[in-house]
């Protein structure tokens, strides 16, 4: 014992003695990382780390030029080098005393705090986000483990990508742009402030008939504005979209190209950016189909013309015939207008077809259906078929119907049982098809004494050629009809079936 | 050493910027600002620059968090990461 040293209270001394253990259990757990030594020498203390190299990693970070940061394992923030600052544009006071994070939003927070708190387990990175100023800027980090003396620490790396996502979308941008322009079906032109073509697509390329990049716009194209009559010019066209003004849907000719075309053309100044005109885009779209189906609608309404006038014509023709061989009124009405029905029918199927041809069985069929309720049993069509022209088709429907009409009042199928048969000739017979209409098992016929319109109408309806044509034979057994249609007027070989 | 009334100061002793005193200064702000605001005022004593002060409560292990008031002194020894015990021994022989 000291005789020197003032006694100690059993308290105090359980107290140094409770302190001693702390400090032994810390030291052996790695809590601490520096001690405090008197030396004896100078009865002064001293500060021993026990950081065993931390000083080091630390000069190690700031050589680096990423941004480099280490934590400890609860996620501390305990160095951040000058690259990280410059980086986040923040003193490393700042950023320690935000704790680093704070300068994060949530998510991101969140993003580096998971991979801090696994990184003693694996290595990760990942892209975070934060705004620095006004701008925001993108971070690639990787997180790796960090023993710093008696530390479990985690060392970040980050990395400014900002530059290089721009530059991919730019360049994504770029090449996107150039597909668009590569796959619009119409020529796509555009040039610079000074009129000269930086891009063209291939539809403009072929209306050039060469590749128009580097050349003036005019000079490539060549375009004559009809309705200018010679005061506007391609070049006059392209200084008014490069003065900002859109012009739209000028048709011109665009003489250069294999086939000289019509063309729409529109103009429009290309901006950029912030207003700036860089540029105008011009397109020109062929109207050669436009034009094509222009005259053809012409064509069709002349057609159209003529076709009512030749109707109405007919219409005129069959009332007078009918008027002067129908005795009664309602023998007129009713023959008129099954004359009419019966134009109406064979109109109707060719409509349906757009008036360019009829199968014999559909025209034959149209007009006995008024006639017959039960067709399939009654009348059969045979040796297949063939497809008949307007010309033909309109006098064959009216000849059926005559032969039907009659057929219905005092042949075939006016009695219980009698039938109809149409047959095809298999070969043409001259510059004529033979199709024959037989009746069975009607009445027994007897030629008529007066001869009606009806009958005029079946043998003079085809003579408009002298391939055509129709004769009655009135068989004890049924009527027979050779009708021969001109086969000028047989758009196709027959169809079997 | 009170502070000014109705805080209390608490001494933590660190050396420099070590890892570990680094993580104690931010742990030890983290208990105070979530734990229990406006209770404590804290004084950050570095060793490194003034060795010498860790004569007055015989600092041997540094980071050490010191509580003078009320008595006994407290002294806490490590980063205090772990906020509970932190707690519980600002707490021992206090009011609360």
């Amino acid at each position: 014992m000291n005789l020197n040293k003032p006694e100690l209270s059993k308290d105090e001394l359980y107290r140094r003695l409770e302190e001693a253990e702390e400090i032994i259990r810390a030291i052996r757990e790695g809590e601490i990382d520096a001690l405090v030594i008197r030396s004896s020498a100078v009865s002064a203390e001293e500060v021993f780390t026990l950081d065993g190299g931390a000083e080091s990693y630390r000069s190690f970070l700031e050589a680096m030029d990423v941004g480099a940061a280490a934590f400890d394992a609860g996620g501390n923030f305990l160095y951040g080098n000058a690259a990280l600052c410059s980086l986040l544009d923040k003193s490393f006071d700042q950023l320690a005393s935000r704790g680093f994070l704070g300068v994060f939003d949530k998510h991101n927070r969140e993003v580096i705090r998971t991979a801090i708190a696994e990184a003693q387990q694996h290595k990760s990175k990942a892209e975070v986000q934060v705004i620095v100023g006004s701008q925001l800027k993108r971070l690639m980090f990787h997180a790796d483990a960090l023993k710093l003396g008696v530390t479990d620490a985690v060392a970040l790396t980050f990395t400014d990508i900002t530059d290089r996502i721009l530059s991919e979308q730019r360049q994504e941008a770029e090449r996107t742009a150039l597909a668009i322009l590569s796959s619009a079906a119409e020529a796509v032109v555009v040039s610079d402030l000074d009129g000269i073509v930086t891009h063209a697509n291939t539809a403009a390329v072929t209306l050039a008939a060469c590749n128009p990049v580097g050349m003036r716009f005019g000079e490539a194209f060549a375009l004559e504005f009809k309705a200018a009559t010679g005061l506007m010019q391609g070049d006059d066209f392209l200084s008014l979209a490069l003065s900002g003004q859109s012009v739209q849907g000028v048709e011109a000719i665009a003489p250069k190209g294999r086939v000289t075309q019509d063309v729409l053309v529109s103009a429009a100044p290309l901006r950029v950016a912030e207003n700036q005109t860089q540029g105008a885009v011009v397109t020109l779209v062929d109207l050669s189909r436009r034009k094509i189906a222009e005259k053809q609608q012409l064509l069709l309404m002349r057609e159209l013309d003529h076709r009512v006038k030749n109707t109405l014509a007919l219409v005129v023709s069959i009332s007078n015939r009918t008027a002067s061989t129908e005795d009664t009124v309602d023998g007129f009405r009713q023959a008129f207008s099954g004359r009419i029905h019966a134009l109406a029918a064979t109109h109707n199927v060719l409509a349906e077809r757009a008036w360019s041809s009829i199968l014999l069985s559909e025209l034959v069929t149209a007009e006995l259906a008024p006639f017959i309720h039960d067709l399939h049993r009654r009348f059969t069509i045979s040796s297949g078929d063939i497809e008949i022209l307007p010309r033909a088709a309109v006098p064959l429907g009216l000849i059926v119907h005559e032969l039907a009409t009659n057929a219905a009042k005092y042949g075939a199928l006016s009695a219980e049982g009698g039938t109809v048969s149409v047959v095809l000739e298999p070969e043409n017979d001259g510059n004529s098809r033979v199709i024959t209409w037989e009746e069975h098992g009607g009445p027994a016929v007897k030629e008529p004494t007066k001869r009606g319109f009806g009958r005029t109408v079946i043998e003079k309806s085809l003579s408009y050629s002298p391939d055509g044509g129709a004769s009655l034979e009135f068989n004890e057994s049924g009527i027979r009809c050779r009708i021969r249609i001109p086969v000028e007027d047989i758009t196709s070989p027959e169809v079997d079936g | 050493m009170t502070a000014t009334s109705g805080t209390k100061k608490l001494v933590l002793y660190v050396a420099g910027e070590t890892p570990k005193s680094i993580a104690a200064i931010r742990n030890l702000e983290k208990i105070c600002t979530e734990s229990v605001p406006g209770k404590y005022t804290i004084e950050v004593i570095d060793l490194k620059k003034n060795p010498q002060l860790a004569r007055e409560h015989n600092i041997v292990a540094i980071p050490t968090l010191v509580r003078e008031l009320p008595t006994p002194i407290r002294k806490i020894i490590g980063d205090l990461s772990n906020s509970e015990k932190v707690l519980v021994n600002l707490q021992v022989g206090g009011e609360e």
